[in-house]
Parts: structure tokens; C-alpha cells; sequence
């Protein structure tokens, strides 16, 4: 047995060698499975770019792009903030229409891609376009919306996509139900190199934590044209098809046990993916770091997310007595009435984390405390010292703290 | 340093524990013994303060780091008397093979140089872990609604006060309290008060040590397993790095608070010190796999059906030559109860017995396949269930077959005929319901796969002895 035979692979698999091995060096063969590797790779690449590449491979034209500053909002209402027109509301039609000037040769940019958030997926969006070619015809094509945001288009395809292409736009037929923002407008040559650099940075975009990263990992970007674990699966799966091949008909080229083979590529391919989720790792604890290095626990909570909510929790905790009492918390989002509970702890907090309900009136009693942040439909008249809220509530109450964001009571 | 000492102690009382339980031949087998004790004590460490710390609620005994540690530190000192009049004379030899192990002074050449990367590479991943769970203040949703809620009010009253319904607590004017999941179990809030009384305050970034601790234990403890299975050092260290490697386990160490990844420790470890008893027959792997699994319940309530899926593993091991039968047959029946459930619609007591089959075939592809939640794990068990057919029966590995097969199903059934489908549909608890048994499954996946590669060895050399 060589050295080389106690590695993972060959330790698991079993040290035989194929009856021809002897001419190769377990170095050489160990060589052939990475050269392995990197074919299926390529193949598996050559493969999926015939497939979507729509015109040539290799483009002469670069990406044009049109950033917000360029955008006319044609229909509905908004404003041009920090880079992005952000819309927030569509005219009395329920039409929002977003429109740009461009010059272009549709030949050259196959693709239209919008960058936009908060798109409603119910909604009817489309890409519209004008060209010399037929200048009082306007052309359109569905967009399809993922996690509110607009896939890019394909057009090449499309009839109308020809000659001179002289403006743009963007229509959304439908209500919105958050503000939309929108960051321009991309012309794309989808040549070879530019999808496979789209799809690099979306595999590699920072992921940072958020409140779903504890239930899925995207990977990445949140919208991935092709998932990697997919692409290096297939790789995986192609490489041992063409080792397995290898060791049949030239077995003198891979002298080594297919089990061999197939886990040093599956090691290979999940370390592949392991690169990338320990860099995006270094990302999230460098910008944890910036955030939280150093600080003690009170001014970790300042410097958190939800550091308004903390400043005023904060300040009513020093109007509560010492000893836990019972406090009921509302707030119109559960985030609110549940972190707010959380930082009332060790009182005896009641917070529904389902709806956004009050306790009837008759739950509450003399000495309880209600905490009121950022909840629409309460009342308080100072006068009459009693706070109401929906469906005819009322409760005899003390106003104690009060504050942009919220209000303390004790029930008399 | 009161709080990594105070983290320590369950370390040593389980280390201590597990040395001094007697052992037969079978069961000391040398390699990765340490590794094993190393991850297994620290976490029989830590649910032995969870039962300690019970009791002295329960007779009224307040909270602190003395009335706590102090018992357990004559407890573990009390334990390494015995240990060490016990194995005396393997100590020495045990630490001195782990330290060339761990230096890796038994490879040479490229090996040596992949076990000391892959080494530095774990290193690199647990130092990550560790700065997000020191400088990151409480962040998922559930672990400040329903787990630190219970771990704040007991730190601070010192004894563990009921939490309970809100009819109920209305009702109890004070003496109870409340939260998201009254009903949630307080093994993993009473880490948290642990860590509080170490610290003397209320730190809920610092308070979260013990997910780190417990992601670095089962760590080890599958390195040992893997060691103690066989497999060679690289190997080995290869197979721990993949199940340390999937990301959704990382993000419940980084982001700590929820209970799932306890839940996966002591699942995994509860099943592997199982098999380790099946070969073993010792006292010293028994003794830990039942204090695991009777611990199931007390960390999440799905622990308690996990726990009674631990019991086909054990009738296929016990009874090699009708356990399979039994076990298939209990299978089949509940498959066959499931349709029949499913394509009726009668009515028993009064509550209607239909099942509505739908599973969420694209959720489940996108969280198992698609995402990047766990590597290449399900390609892993497609490939190990097609390649190692006729190995997932083998005496050898039938009884991990049984426990992943059952949690398979139980996970399915989940998915496929309960409201959890919709929570496959926005990918928001089917990876976490899955990571309970996902270091198992791994653990399963390079037991089938060996013994698959040994298959094609033998199928290639005539003369090579058949796998035992």
C-alpha cells in the first residue's frame, strides 16, 4: 500500500488500484481526478451557455445603464432619494409608469434588466419600448417578479425588438402595497463573459444576517439565476459519468477506485461552496465587529436595530417600580410588542405574538402598567385621567411617560 | 473568565463521568477515544447542571454560581477520584496518542499537510463563530420570544417561576408569567441563566456561549466517532469537517438563542452513543446514550417524538434477526395508515380523522437542493441511498438506517400532511426541523458510503476479504 492510500478518499474507499495502475504515480492519477473536475466543470459551463446565451458569445457593445437621475415617472406619484426613484403610489388608474430617452442597436443588448425593490408579485409588470423601426408602435413584454424584484428580460426573441431602440420604460399595473424603489434600468449584451460575471457576483454578494437567516441560506444574492450547489452537483455527478467511462474502456488513465474518485470530488465541490460561505462569514463578523466590538450590553442594544425602541423601553423602566409588575405591552407590529416585552423582562410582561389585540378592560387592574409604542386607536384624556381604545374600552389610567414613539400608563 | 471556568465544570463532570463508568474490551478502542469523551462530557456536563439547577428550584434552593457550581465541582471531583483509580494507567498513553494525533505526527507528506489545513480551516470557522456569538446581542425572533424570555426572569428571581398560558396568567395575579411558548421546555433557558450568574449581569450576547460550546463538542464527538469507527485520521477529520461545514448549523451557533441546534446535538450523540453501545456493550457508552435520550424532550418538544424514533434502531440491533422485519412491518403499517387516513374521511371520538396529502415538492427542493443551507448533504443521501443499496441493511449499519429512516418519515409527514407545510412553502421552519437530525444523517451518509467503497474493492479484487 502507498503513503497515498490513507487519504480520506482512498482510506474509505479501499486501496486497490485498477490492474493497470502501476504505469502512474498515485500523484499523477490524484492530478487526473482534479483535471477531472475542471472538464466536467467546463462542460457543464460550455452546456448551460449554449443554452441561454441569445446572440454572440463574445459582444463587442458593454452593458448601458441608465441610473435613477435619468428616469421620468410618467404615471404615479414619488421622489428621486439617495440614488433611487422611490414611488409611492400609482395615478387614479392603479397605473405606475416609469420611463427613460435611450439610443441603442436592439441587436447588441439582447437583455433589459431593471433594479427595483418592492414590487408586489400580484401586480401586471411590463417592459415597454419604442424604436425607429416603428416609432408610434409601443412594444411591450411581461416581467416576472421575485421577492419584489424584476427579473431581467429577455428580448431577442421578441418581434419587436428591432432596429434602434429610442426609450424605455417600466409599467406596473396594480396597487402598491410598499413604496417601490428603483435604480435604473440595464441594456446587456448577455455575451458569455457577462452572464457568467452576474452570476459570480450573485454567488459571491455579501449575505448578510437577517430575521430569516436563521430558518435559509440563499447563498448569495436573493435571486440566483443558477444555484451553485446545483452547478457543482451536476459537475460532481458528470466527472465520476466520465470517470467511470475512463476506467472501463482506458483504465490505464484512472487507476484509481471510482468510490475513490467520487468523494475526493464531492470533498472538492463542497469545499468549492465552503469558500464561499466562510468568506461571506469573515464579511458578517467584520461588519458585526463594527457594530459591536467593545461595547457593554446596554450600548450594544443602542447600537442595534431596534435602538429607539430600547431608549424608550429603557426610560420606562425607570418609571416602573423596582419589583416586577405586571405590564401589558401593545403595538400595532409584532416585532414591536414582542422586543418590547423581551426588554421589559423581569416584569411580568403580557404581549400577544400573534394579533395585535388589547386585553378587554376588565383584565386590566389597579397597579398594572401598559406600555403603548407606536399603536394606532388609543386615546388618553388627561382631564378625565382614562384611556380608550377599540370597540368601546375605556380604563381609568395615569399618563407616566410619555414620548414620541410611545406612552406609559398605571391603571388607577 | 467566570464564565469560561463556569464552562469548563460541565466539561469536567461529564469527561469525569464518562472515564469513570466501567468499560469491557469492546468498548476502548483507543482511537478518537478522547475526542468522543471530550464532546459527549461536555455536553452530559451540561444537561447534568440543566438537572441540577431543576432540582434546586424544586426545593426552593435560589440560583447562584455557588449553590450550583459548587455541588458539581465536588460532584466531578468526587468522579475523576473514581476515573482515575479506574484507568490509571491509560491516561498517560491517551493523552500522549491524542497530542500526536492532534499534531498530526502519525501522517507525513501531503497528508499530514491536508490534516493540519483542514485543522487550521475548523480553527478559522469556530473563531468566526465565536466573535458573532461574544459581540452579537440576542437577534432570531423565537430566542427572544419564547427561549431568553423564561432564562431573563429566572436569572433575575433566581429560581425557575412558572410560565403559563394566558388564561392562566391572567388568572394568577403575578405568581406566574408569561410568554410566546409557555409551554416550551427549560433546558436550554437554564444555559443561559448559568451563564448570567457567571457574568453577574444580564448579557445576552455573552450569555450565549453554550451554542458555541455545543457546536465545538458534537464537533468532536463525530471526529471521535468517525476514529472510533475505523476510519483513518484524514478521513476521519474530512467527514467531521463536512458536518460541521453545513451552513445552517453555523448560522444556529453565530446567531444562538434557538433550541434546534441542542436538539441536533443531543440527537446525534444520543443515536451514536447508541450504535456505540450496540458494538460495544459497555457501561461507559449505555450509560450516555440513554442520559441523551431521555434528555430529548426536555430540550424542545419534538424531542418527544424523536425519542421514541430512536427505538427502531435499538429492535434492529437488539434482535438482528426479526428486528428489521419488525421494523419494516411498523413502517409499512404507518405508510398504509397515512394513505388510508388519507384518502377517507371518517370520524372517531368525535375528531375527524383525515389527512390531506401535499407536499410542497418545490419548497423542499429549494431548501434541500437549491440553497445553500446544507452543502451538498441531500445529493450526499440521494447518492448514499442509490450507490450503498444493499448496504443499508448490513448488521453493521442497519441501526442508523432505522433511526434516519423513521426521522425521514417523521419529516415528511410533517411536511406532506400537516400546516408545517406551509412553513416548507416560505422556507421558514423546514431547515430548522431538519438540522435536528442532520449531523446524523451525515454521520449515516460516510457510513454507507465506506461501505459501498469497500464493496467496489472487493467486487474488483476477488481476493480481498469481505467487509466485517
Amino acid at each position: 500500500m502507498t503513503r497515498d492510500a490513507t487519504t480520506p478518499a482512498a482510506s474509505a474507499a479501499g486501496s486497490d488500484e485498477a490492474p493497470a495502475a502501476t504505469a502512474l504515480s498515485p500523484r499523477n492519477a490524484w492530478r487526473r481526478v482534479a483535471l477531472l473536475f475542471i472538464v466536467a466543470l467546463a462542460a457543464s459551463t460550455l452546456a448551460y451557455l449554449a443554452l441561454v446565451v441569445p446572440g454572440a458569445w463574445f459582444p463587442s457593445a458593454a452593458p448601458r445603464t441608465w441610473e435613477a437621475e435619468n428616469l421620468a415617472l410618467t404615471r404615479g406619484s414619488g421622489i428621486l432619494s439617495g440614488g433611487e426613484l422611490v414611488v409611492t403610489a400609482p395615478d387614479a388608474t392603479g397605473l405606475t409608469l416609469v420611463s427613460v430617452v435611450a439610443k441603442f442597436r436592439s441587436a447588441d443588448y439582447p437583455s433589459v434588466a431593471w433594479v427595483a425593490i418592492g414590487i408586489p408579485e400580484s401586480a401586471d409588470v411590463r417592459v415597454l419600448w419604442s424604436s425607429e423601426y416603428a416609432p408610434q408602435t409601443l412594444r411591450n413584454a411581461p416581467v416576472k417578479i421575485e421577492a419584489g424584484r424584476p427579473l431581467p428580460v429577455v428580448l431577442s426573441a421578441n418581434r419587436g425588438w428591432v432596429g434602434n431602440i429610442t426609450g424605455l420604460a417600466l409599467s406596473i399595473q396594480g396597487p402598491l402595497t410598499q413604496p417601490v424603489r428603483i435604480r435604473g434600468v440595464v441594456a446587456k449584451p448577455m455575451g458569455a463573459v457577462e452572464i457568467l460575471g452576474d452570476h459570480a457576483r450573485e454567488w459571491l454578494a455579501f449575505e448578510s444576517w437577517t430575521g430569516t437567516s436563521i430558518n435559509t441560506i440563499a447563498g448569495g444574492a436573493d435571486i440566483q439565476d443558477v444555484s451553485l450547489p446545483v452547478l457543482l452537483a451536476g459537475t460532481v455527478a458528470l466527472a465520476v459519468a466520465i470517470g467511470y467511462l475512463l476506467r472501463r474502456f482506458v483504465p490505464r488513465w484512472l487507476p484509481l477506485p471510482i468510490a475513490a474518485v467520487l468523494m475526493a470530488l464531492f470533498v472538492a465541490a463542497t469545499l468549492v461552496l465552503d469558500v464561499r460561505w466562510t468568506w461571506n462569514l469573515v464579511r458578517q463578523v467584520r461588519a458585526t465587529g463594527v457594530q459591536y466590538a467593545g461595547k457593554d450590553p446596554r450600548d450594544k442594544h443602542l447600537a442595534s436595530d431596534d435602538a429607539p425602541l430600547f431608549a424608550f423601553v429603557d426610560k420606562a423602566r425607570k418609571v416602573l417600580p423596582e419589583a416586577p409588575a405586571r405590564v401589558f405591552v401593545i403595538a400595532d407590529a409584532p416585532y414591536f410588542r414582542d422586543r418590547a416585552a423581551y426588554h421589559l423582562y423581569p416584569h411580568n410582561v403580557y404581549f400577544d405574538p400573534l394579533a395585535n389585540s388589547i386585553p378587554l378592560a376588565s383584565a386590566l387592574r389597579p397597579g398594572d402598567w401598559l406600555v403603548v409604542y407606536q399603536r394606532r386607536g388609543i386615546q388618553y384624556s388627561p382631564a378625565e385621567r382614562r384611556l380608550r381604545w377599540d370597540a368601546g374600552q375605556s380604563v381609568a389610567a395615569e399618563l407616566k411617560l410619555v414620548d414620541p414613539l410611545g406612552a406609559l400608563f398605571q391603571i388607577q | 473568565m467566570a464564565l469560561i471556568l463556569g464552562w469548563l465544570l460541565p466539561l469536567v463532570l461529564g469527561v469525569a463521568l464518562i472515564a469513570a463508568l466501567p468499560r469491557n474490551e469492546r468498548g476502548d478502542t483507543g482511537a478518537g477515544e478522547l475526542a468522543w469523551t471530550l464532546g459527549s462530557g461536555w455536553f452530559i456536563g451540561a444537561l447534568l447542571l440543566t438537572f441540577w439547577m431543576r432540582v434546586l428550584s424544586a426545593a426552593s434552593v435560589q440560583f447562584s454560581a455557588l449553590a450550583i457550581g459548587v455541588p458539581l465541582m465536588l460532584a466531578a471531583a468526587l468522579l475523576l477520584g473514581l476515573a482515575w483509580r479506574r484507568r490509571r494507567a491509560q491516561w498517560a498513553a491517551t493523552l500522549r496518542g491524542a497530542w500526536r494525533a492532534f499534531a498530526g505526527k502519525d501522517l507525513a507528506g501531503w497528508p499530514r499537510a491536508a490534516w493540519l489545513a483542514l485543522l487550521a480551516w475548523l480553527a478559522l470557522r469556530f473563531a468566526l463563530l465565536l466573535a458573532e456569538v461574544v459581540w452579537r446581542p440576542l437577534y432570531p425572533w423565537d430566542a427572544w420570544t419564547q427561549w431568553a424570555t423564561k432564562a431573563r426572569v429566572w436569572y433575575e428571581l433566581k429560581s425557575m417561576v412558572p410560565f403559563v398560558p394566558v388564561a392562566q396568567w391572567l388568572e394568577a395575579n403575578g405568581a406566574a408569567y408569561y410568554d410566546a411558548a409557555p409551554h416550551y421546555p427549560g433546558t436550554v433557558p437554564l444555559w443561559q441563566v448559568w451563564s448570567s450568574l457567571l457574568l453577574g449581569q444580564w448579557d445576552d450576547a455573552l450569555m450565549n456561549l453554550p451554542w458555541w460550546c455545543t457546536g465545538v463538542a458534537l464537533t468532536l464527538a463525530v471526529f471521535g466517532f468517525l476514529r472510533g469507527e475505523g476510519f483513518e485520521p484524514l478521513a476521519a477529520l474530512a467527514g467531521t469537517w463536512l458536518v460541521a461545514a453545513m451552513p445552517i448549523l453555523d448560522v444556529h451557533v453565530a446567531l444562538a438563542g434557538y433550541a434546534d441546534l441542542p436538539m441536533a446535538a443531543c440527537l446525534t450523540l444520543a443515536a451514536l452513543a447508541g450504535y456505540r453501545w450496540i458494538q460495544s456493550r459497555s457501561p461507559s457508552d449505555l450509560v450516555p446514550a440513554l442520559l441523551f435520550a431521555a434528555t430529548l424532550p426536555l430540550i424542545k418538544n419534538p424531542g418527544r417524538i424523536w425519542l421514541p424514533l430512536l427505538l427502531p434502531g435499538l429492535v434492529v440491533a437488539l434482535w438482528p434477526r426479526y428486528g428489521q422485519r419488525i421494523v419494516a412491518g411498523a413502517f409499512a403499517a404507518a405508510a398504509v395508515a397515512l394513505l388510508v387516513l388519507a384518502q377517507t374521511n371518517f370520524v372517531l371520538l368525535g375528531y375527524r380523522m383525515h389527512l390531506t396529502l401535499d407536499l410542497p415538492w418545490h419548497g423542499l427542493i429549494d431548501a434541500y437542493f437549491t440553497l445553500a443551507n446544507w452543502h451538498l448533504l441531500w445529493y450526499a443521501v440521494v447518492g448514499a441511498a442509490i450507490l450503498g443499496r444493499r448496504h443499508l441493511l448490513a448488521p453493521t449499519i442497519a441501526p442508523l438506517t432505522a433511526v434516519v429512516g423513521g426521522g425521514l418519515m417523521f419529516l415528511i409527514f410533517g411536511f406532506a400532511f400537516t400546516n408545517a407545510r406551509i412553513w416548507v412553502e416560505d422556507q421558514s421552519t423546514v431547515n430548522r426541523a431538519t438540522l435536528h437530525l442532520a449531523p446524523l444523517l451525515f454521520v449515516w451518509v460516510i457510513l454507507v458510503f465506506r461501505a459501498w467503497a469497500r464493496d467496489t474493492r472487493t467486487a474488483q479484487v476477488p481476493a480481498a476479504p469481505a467487509e466485517s
